[in-house]
């Protein structure tokens, strides 16, 4: 189990591009949150202090309490895994399966926990009948899922997905979710970027949102997507779900989810 | 491009084409200290003209620095020489070592900025009308700007693919030994990558129907005044003449 603290975390890009402005974040161990805001806003930034891959210029991280400064990046992936947005950019191997042994085979696990692994994210993902294909014969969707599956197949408590629905088909999204549920019920921790507030309101305990390197909302989806949120969503050039908006014109609170708002139609009766 | 581009910019695409390519070739023909800096002095000055300046040098290092580094320690430790400096375990570095993986450095540097400029300030579409203009066929045209497009995404693609086989593990961390072998696998796939950039956008500008026979219009005015054609002759004529001095031992 993981607990990521995120302390006065600022980051400036070499060529002196201000994207993190003292972040201030506990991610608790299991938890499902979601990070939104306009493009920009620094959420791919934040995600890749998760493990490393990019060092704050102030602040710190800590992992389980622990500063990590110091540790490699090799090691803070068996930890934290991250599933980037474009999967062109991601996959190098000329198989599906080596592409997704890849993770396991760097941790060094064993040949046979490897094969496991490799079996179990493929069928997690839906790809077990592509496993032998070449990953530029799947179409856009599928090649995503195996990105996805490269990360699962790693094992690591925290799995972090920047933007796994876009680009997607509907049934892309459905197994997304289907993951995303099965990584939260295992007790692991998932963190998702993402533009789709449906989404984001399904499928997550708590949304965070960003703007400008900053925090400016975290909260459950009732809280951040209640009325009186709503400026500082517009300020971030968010809109709330639809049923959030249909919630708020009938007077029923705030109904960020379909199920929400018919709950709320039912119990007025 | 910058939006309002200078008049380093403003000359014609072939101009300095021919000047991205007689540095290089220059620094390589030339070799030694003298010529290839020389060559690096003025494009860095162009580069300054052109408002390009910080940008060139921190690509032309990136680019240039994973060859630099195993050229470096492959030929100052390989080199046979008398004049032995240090010594690192069996390898011994000599003073030839040394001074001919200075010489390769300056090179590398001189060609990397003179390619560089050439390609952060030219528009691809410029280069490509203009060579079509001068009777170059526009499938050879196409695959030159192609080719020239793709590599910044090449430059990308490497980057992203590196830092996703390192968020699976891979250790690029620590010594030069490990940083090698975490490019290795990254090289087949990026290669593979840009080919198909390379078609994708050869493809994409066809489909804008650059390959469509007969005139087309000009979107913008293509300069191409008497003393560039001047400019261009004489730095030709000064590469095959440093060509010539080099081969017939005079420098
Ligand atoms: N490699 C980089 N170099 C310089 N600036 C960058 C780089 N990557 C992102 N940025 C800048 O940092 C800010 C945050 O970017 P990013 O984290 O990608 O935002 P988001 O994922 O929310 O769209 C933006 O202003 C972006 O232009
Ligand atoms: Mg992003």
């Amino acid at each position: 189990m993981t607990r990521l603290d995120l302390e006065g975390v600022g980051f400036v890009y070499p060529d002196g591009t201000r994207a993190l402005d003292g972040v201030d974040l506990t991610i608790g161990a299991g938890e499902s949150v979601a990070i939104v805001g306009q493009n920009g806003s620094g959420k791919s930034t934040l995600v890749r202090h998760f493990n490393g891959l990019l060092r704050p210029t102030d602040g710190r991280i800590l992992h389980d309490g622990e500063d990590v400064a110091d540790v490699r990046t090799a090691a803070l992936a068996a930890r934290v895994g991250i599933v980037f947005q474009n999967p062109d950019r991601q996959i190098f191997a000329g198989k599906v399966r080596t592409e997704v042994a890849f993770g396991p085979k760097t941790l060094g696990r064993s040949a046979t926990d490897i094969e496991a692994a490799t079996r179990d994210a493929l069928a997690a993902v839906g790809l077990s009948d592509a496993a032998d294909a070449n990953p530029y014969d799947l179409g856009y969707s599928r090649r995503k899922l195996l990105t996805i599956a490269s990360v699962l197949a790693m094992g690591t408590p925290v799995v972090v997905l920047d933007e796994p629905t876009t680009g997607q088909d509907a049934r892309g999204v459905a197994r997304v979710q289907q993951v995303l549920a099965g990584l939260v019920a295992d007790g692991r921790t998932v963190i998702a970027i993402s533009h789709d507030m449906r989404f984001v309101a399904g499928s997550f305990s708590r949304i965070v949102v960003m703007g400008g390197g900053r925090i400016l909302l975290d909260g459950p989806p009732a809280e951040v997507f209640a009325e009186p949120a709503w400026p500082v969503l517009a300020s971030s050039y968010l809109e709330p779900p639809y049923a959030a908006r249909v919630g708020a014109r009938l007077a029923l609170g705030s109904t960020p989810t379909e199920t929400a708002l018919v709950e709320a139609l039912a119990a007025r009766g | 491009m910058p939006v309002t581009p200078s008049p380093y910019h403003r000359l014609n695409p072939l101009t300095k084409a021919v000047i991205a390519t007689v540095g290089s070739i220059g620094a390589f023909v030339l070799g030694g200290y003298v010529g290839p800096i020389a060559i690096m002095v003025i494009m860095l000055l162009l580069a300054w003209r052109a408002g390009v300046l910080a940008r060139l040098a921190r690509v032309s290092l990136l680019l240039t620095l994973p060859i630099a580094i195993s050229v470096v320690l492959v030929s100052v430790f390989t080199r046979a020489g008398t004049t032995v400096l240090f010594q690192i375990g069996p390898f011994d570095a000599t003073a030839e070592g040394v001074d001919f993986a200075l010489q390769t450095l300056v090179r590398l540097f001189a060609i990397s900025l003179s390619i560089g400029l050439f390609i952060m300030t030219t528009e691809p579409r410029a280069f490509v009308f203009d060579l079509e203009r001068r009777g170059v066929p526009p499938r050879a045209a196409f695959i030159a700007v192609a080719t020239i497009e793709a590599v910044p995404t090449l430059v990308e693609r490497a980057t992203m693919i590196s830092e996703s086989q390192r968020a699976r593990g891979l250790d690029t961390e620590g010594s030069f030994l490990t940083r090698v072998r975490g490019l290795l696998p990254i090289v087949g796939p990026v290669i593979i990558g840009s080919l198909t950039d390379v078609e994708e956008r050869s493809l994409a500008l066809e489909s804008r129907a650059f390959s469509r026979p007969g005139r087309r219009h000009l979107l913008w005015a293509m300069p191409d005044e008497g003393w560039e054609r001047v400019l261009r002759w004489v730095l030709f004529v000064l590469l095959v003449g440093a060509a010539v001095a080099r081969l017939t031992g005079r420098i």
